[in-house]
């Protein structure tokens, strides 16, 4: 084996414990994005897999782009097409049903009704059934269900089988049974088109058309669906349909996250193993200078040095990579239910990993590791051989450098003026430059900080003089005692950052929660946030609940999906159109507005013109501004809304949405159906009288959940601390590496102090006293570390406040979090107390005469 | 044509008022399968005199030539691999690593010369034999005693054939009787296997062993002794004229 990697292999094996924990720091990096990027892929390719499944055998299947339904006179339209043999209207609509609709043995979250014309479908797909009979012309609640349905929910011909409509329960007579498809999606329940548009409140209209061509040459083919784009315009899709930007919407956000995550460990990690590599540089000064009088080269040095971290990295890399593809399948495991329940998607494809994620992931771990070691490498190559055999103390500590200091504190300067410009790529510059500045102005601070808990240390350890020998030994060498307290400030930094950052968010969202849903009472759909697939209620509701006695207002929220285009982004972007009573809204919520008069907002959008409020994401993603005009298109074509007000509710702060009056809806987008119910208990009301009329209202709508306000608060609460509590056991992940940076500073000072630690023990310092001294200059050092962490991480964590701010996507307001410093402080203590043991331990077990000798 | 030659080598550490003369104006010569003790006080130049004859450092005024080759014209590799080649160390502390056993300590010139692994060990493994450690060719630094891994580091310093071997204090870490038995493996060295040894020592004991002693005070050389016979006994005169000399 090369000499290199021998030596590197052997010098990792001498030091079992370091090398694992340095390589610890590479395999937790490399762990979290090999993780993270693993579940993307998988989900987009269960969500592509699943659409592809919903277009079906036809030659063309048409929809609207927005995936809304749209009129049938469209059909009659293609149908007047030449080369069109067959074409007929379909509605295809997903039903997310309630937890144990069908009973608790019946898992069964979700249908697909789909209305069909019996007499051309069976033309355009193969409807060979297994038993009972086809659909047919004037067939009432009458449903061919497949194999597989029948047998999970235990149903026969002629048994009927429940399902939610907007017209409340409705019970469907099973006249046919067809044999199980390997479909991925919804379970079909097939029913007339014209009972599917009663049922579903969609008179006159139809969500796909699906057609056969007279041809099957391929040329020709593509000739007629020219023709039908050409008749048709821009705003239908032919293939597949277009939908899920929601669902997109979330998993990118939370892509985006574990990205920033993984991003700050593998800079921790560098950061940790850049610190080993300057402590192995210092212990093997010795080595180092032996192999370079013996005749190796700087570059045999530097090889050797990069040896080591190759191996690392590569080690380190290897275990991620495997750990990572675990947590990515475990990741994926646990979000299998939830997306079964929300979009009936089912991994079946297995876990993907794009040889992307891999290579990302190797270049990553491996190159982070190498660049960190090749500062100290270079530093290795320069000890020459005299002085790495000459007794000297501190040579590869650098002095205080008067530039660095002012190159620091002009960079927090900087910092501080991008901060106040509130401008996006300033504010995210300036955190970069806040935490450099501060590493390049630690050695100035060094003196008198030491010296103000100086006095502090002194006095804990009275009688002994350790505590002033430990200032002593910082004072007398502020850079490597900058050194070792910036592993602490890195660490405490990035962990009071991102946790202040959570806190802030938290607060803000619980914050919206309350503003947008603090009504008594709400009637929840199955899913709160992929509206596409909830089932909501006519207008009949609504009216039964105004008329219970008690109950003060009633706001719905109704909702149909657009796109728009706008000059700032390129292609359409997907919106979530949310239809609102301006009038009722506001008396049970209100939106978060960052931009325009709530007011006049919402006087606007009574007055029933194309006015339209857009929350953050939609502004700041089209770059579009109060006044501005924004087409949305519609089943109607384009239409032209203006904008009055930019702000948004908590449900949709992560996807473009657009709220419009519900009487605009119901022109532009024919949708009547409520989906979400706030309701508020009028002056003196009996709550527990009203609580039991909506609960039997809402037995007949079991799509719906009738809960207390305040108790979905508290359910929500919990959801979001849940996830949290996830982030924070992830956050003392990435803190627990700069134990090692501490731990390996500490041993450094040890080990450049070995002559003067024999000296102390010569001159009659007890055993006790010279570990009493190591730790005492722990406590200092990590004091002061913990420190300038706390002070920098507040600073990160308002500057990712005010950088969200900053980008307009949604306004986060910034709180301190006071627990999360003391909890800072405590464990940053506690981290300088615990990396001070080995090198204390070590410093005190020296042998009086061999410490002497050492130089 | 001397085997090492130096010419006028001075050096100085500093400068200005805070500049010291280690090195002034030295011309010493050494001849193929000498061996050469360099004695003197603390701080008279010693090392420094090892250390640029090694090729280590660079003087401030004058030269060094090793076999006809002047040093300060070789760059850092080349003087890296005239080390390697031309020249074996031998360190007061040894100077083994820890990680490696005894053989892979030993090996370590020729496998830092690119010579495979197999062909380094075998060579490792007669060398050691040869300074009487061939039982414990496979054990680390911290199961050999302090002389046993001056053998070591002497079976290093010579597997690459070197012409002059370098040892500063070899025995300073060493008790009596090692110290002996390393003094006479350098003597072999010279003697038997052919090789010049310029070695720095405090003890007049071990300088004894020596073929000439030259004495060096203040950065001069101010004495310099042909011993007839090297051995022992010779110590009581040597320390003598260490005294005379202080």
């Amino acid at each position: 084996m090369n000499l290199q990697l021998t030596l590197a292999a052997r010098y990792l094996w001498g030091r079992k414990l370091r090398s694992f924990l340095t390589t610890l720091a590479i395999v937790i990096g490399v762990m979290v994005i090999m993780g993270t990027g693993i579940y993307m892929p998988t989900f987009m390719e269960a969500f592509q897999k699943s659409m592809l499944s919903a277009s079906g055998q036809t030659d063309v299947m048409i929809t609207h782009k927005t995936g809304e339904a749209f009129s049938v006179s469209v059909l009659n339209r293609v149908k007047n097409i030449n080369g069109i043999r067959v074409a007929a209207g379909v509605i295809d609509r997903a039903i997310n049903l309630p937890p144990n609709f069908y009973g608790r043995d019946a898992d069964v979250m979700g249908l697909g009704i789909i209305g069909i014309d019996p007499n051309l479908a069976p033309q355009l797909r193969d409807y060979t059934l297994a038993q009972g009979r086809f659909l047919r012309q004037g067939d009432g609640n009458a449903a061919v269900i497949s194999q597989r349905l029948a047998d999970t929910l235990k149903l026969k011909l002629g048994d009927a089988l429940k399902v939610p409509t907007t017209e409340g329960v409705v019970k469907l007579t099973i006249v046919g049974i067809l044999p199980s498809r390997a479909l991925i999606g919804n379970e079909q329940v097939l029913i007339t088109l014209s009972q599917a548009q009663k049922l579903l409140d969609m008179p006159n209209r139809i969500t796909t058309i699906e057609a056969n061509l007279t041809t099957t040459d391929k040329a020709q083919g593509e000739a007629i669906v020219n023709q039908i784009k050409t008749e048709l315009g821009a705003n239908y899709t032919l293939g597949g349909l277009v939908s899920g930007s929601e669902f997109m919407g979330a998993i990118q956000m939370a892509n985006v996250m574990f990205g920033m995550f993984g991003f700050f460990t593998l800079l921790m990690g560098g950061f940790i193993i850049f610190n080993t590599f300057r402590t192995i540089v210092a212990e093997r000064r010795h080595d180092i200078g032996m192999l370079r009088a013996i005749g190796a080269s700087r570059a045999t040095i530097i090889g050797l040095i990069l040896s080591e971290g190759l191996a690392q990295g590569v080690v380190g890399t290897a275990i991620g990579l495997g750990l990572g593809y675990l947590f990515g399948v475990g990741f994926v495991g646990l979000a299998e239910p939830m997306m079964k329940q929300f979009m009936n998607l089912t991994f079946s494809g297995g876990v993907i990993v794009e040889p992307a994620l891999l290579i990302i992931s190797i270049v990553l771990g491996v190159g982070v590791t190498l660049f960190a070691g090749l500062l100290p490498a270079f530093t290795a190559s320069r000890v020459t051989p005299i002085e790495a055999l000459r007794p000297s103390v501190g040579a590869t500590i650098t002095r205080i450098g008067r530039l660095s200091t002012l190159v620091g504190a002009g960079m927090i300067v900087i910092a501080i003026l991008g901060l106040l410009s509130r401008r996006f790529e300033l504010v995210a510059l300036g955190g970069l430059l806040f935490l450099v500045g501060l590493v390049l102005v630690a050695p100035a601070l060094v003196r008198p900080f030491a010296n103000m808990f100086g006095a502090l240390t002194a006095r804990i350890f009275a009688r002994e003089g350790t505590g002033e020998l430990a200032q002593g030994n910082l004072t007398r060498q502020p850079s490597r005692a900058a050194i070792t307290a910036s592993a602490t400030m890195i660490g405490i930094a990035i962990v009071v950052g991102v946790g202040g950052m959570m806190f802030s968010l938290t607060n803000t969202v619980v914050g919206l929660f309350e503003k947008s849903l603090g009504s008594d009472y709400l009637l929840l759909p199955p899913s709160v946030a992929i509206w596409k697939g909830d089932i909501g209620a006519g207008q009949g509701l609504a009216n039964k609940i105004r008329a219970i006695d008690g109950v003060g207002v009633v706001s719905t929220l109704r909702y149909a999906q657009s796109y728009a285009k706008s000059a700032a982004i390129e292609g359409e972007t997907m919106i979530s159109v949310l239809g609102i009573d301006p009038i009722e809204y506001p008396k049970v919520g209100s939106l978060e507005f960052q931009k325009g008069n709530p007011a006049d907002a919402f006087a606007a959008l009574a007055r029933e013109e194309r006015n339209v409020i857009v929350n953050g994401v939609l502004a700041a993603q089209a770059g579009l501004n109060v006044g501005d005009p924004l087409p949305l298109s519609t089943p109607e074509g384009i239409q032209e809304y203006r904008i009055v007000a930019i702000g948004g509710d908590v449900l949709s702060m992560k996807i473009n949405t657009a709220y419009i009056s519900q009487a605009v809806m119901k022109i532009d987008f024919h949708k009547s159906e409520d989906i979400f119910y706030q309701i508020n208990l009028a002056p003196n009301a009996n709550p527990a009288t009203v609580e039991q009329w909506l609960n039997a209202i809402v037995d007949d709508y079991p799509q719906f959940r009738l809960v207390v306000g305040r108790e979905y608060l508290a359910e929500f609460r919990q959801q979001y601390d849940a996830i949290f509590n996830g982030f924070y056991v992830l956050l003392a992940i990435l803190a627990f590496p700069s134990l090692i940076a501490i731990l390996n500073t500490l041993a450094i000072g040890v080990i450049e102090r070995t002559r003067e630690i024999g000296m102390l023990r010569a001159i009659g310092a007890t055993r006790r006293q010279v570990w009493r001294t190591i730790v005492a200059e722990a406590l200092l050092l990590s004091a002061l570390g913990t420190a300038f962490g706390i002070l920098a991480g507040l600073y990160l964590s308002y500057v990712i406040v005010e950088g969200v701010g900053a980008t307009g996507i949604f306004k986060m307001t910034y709180s301190l979090p006071f627990t999360g410093v003391l909890a800072a402080t405590a464990v940053g203590l506690l981290f300088g107390v615990l990396a001070a043991l080995v090198p204390a331990r070590q410093a005190s077990q020296m042998e009086i005469i061999k410490a002497l000798r050492y130089e | 044509m001397s085997l090492v030659e130096t010419e006028n080598l001075t050096k100085i550490y500093g400068t200005g008022e805070t500049a010291i003369v280690a090195l002034d104006h030295v011309n010493l010569h050494i001849e193929p399968r000498e061996f050469v003790a360099v004695m003197g006080p603390s701080g008279c130049g010693k090392s420094t005199l090892l250390h640029l004859i090694g090729g280590l450092d660079r003087p401030t005024e004058g030269r060094v030539r090793l076999d006809g080759q002047a040093l300060d014209e070789l760059s850092d590799d080349a003087l890296a691999k005239l080390r390697r080649r031309r020249i074996g160390f031998v360190f007061q502390f040894f100077n083994l690593i820890p990680m490696l056993t005894a053989i892979e300590n030993a090996a370590l010139p020729l496998l830092l010369d690119g010579v495979n692994t197999a062909q380094a060990k075998q060579k490792a493994s007669e060398w050691l034999t040869q300074v009487g450690l061939g039982a414990r060719s496979h054990n680390r630094p911290d199961q050999l005693s302090a002389g046993q891994q001056q053998r070591v580091a002497i079976a290093r310093a010579l597997i690459t054939e070197p012409v002059l071997v370098l040892a500063d204090e070899p025995t300073g870490n060493l008790d009596t009787k090692s110290s002996d038995e390393i003094a006479a493996l350098l003597q072999q060295v010279a003697k038997t296997w052919g090789r010049a040894v310029l070695m720095v020592t405090h003890d007049p004991r071990i300088a004894a062993y020596a073929d000439r002693i030259v004495f060096l005070k203040d950065g001069t050389i101010v004495n310099e002794t042909q011993l007839e016979s090297a051995r022992t006994d010779n110590a009581e005169s040597v320390t003598r004229m260490i005294k005379a000399m202080a």
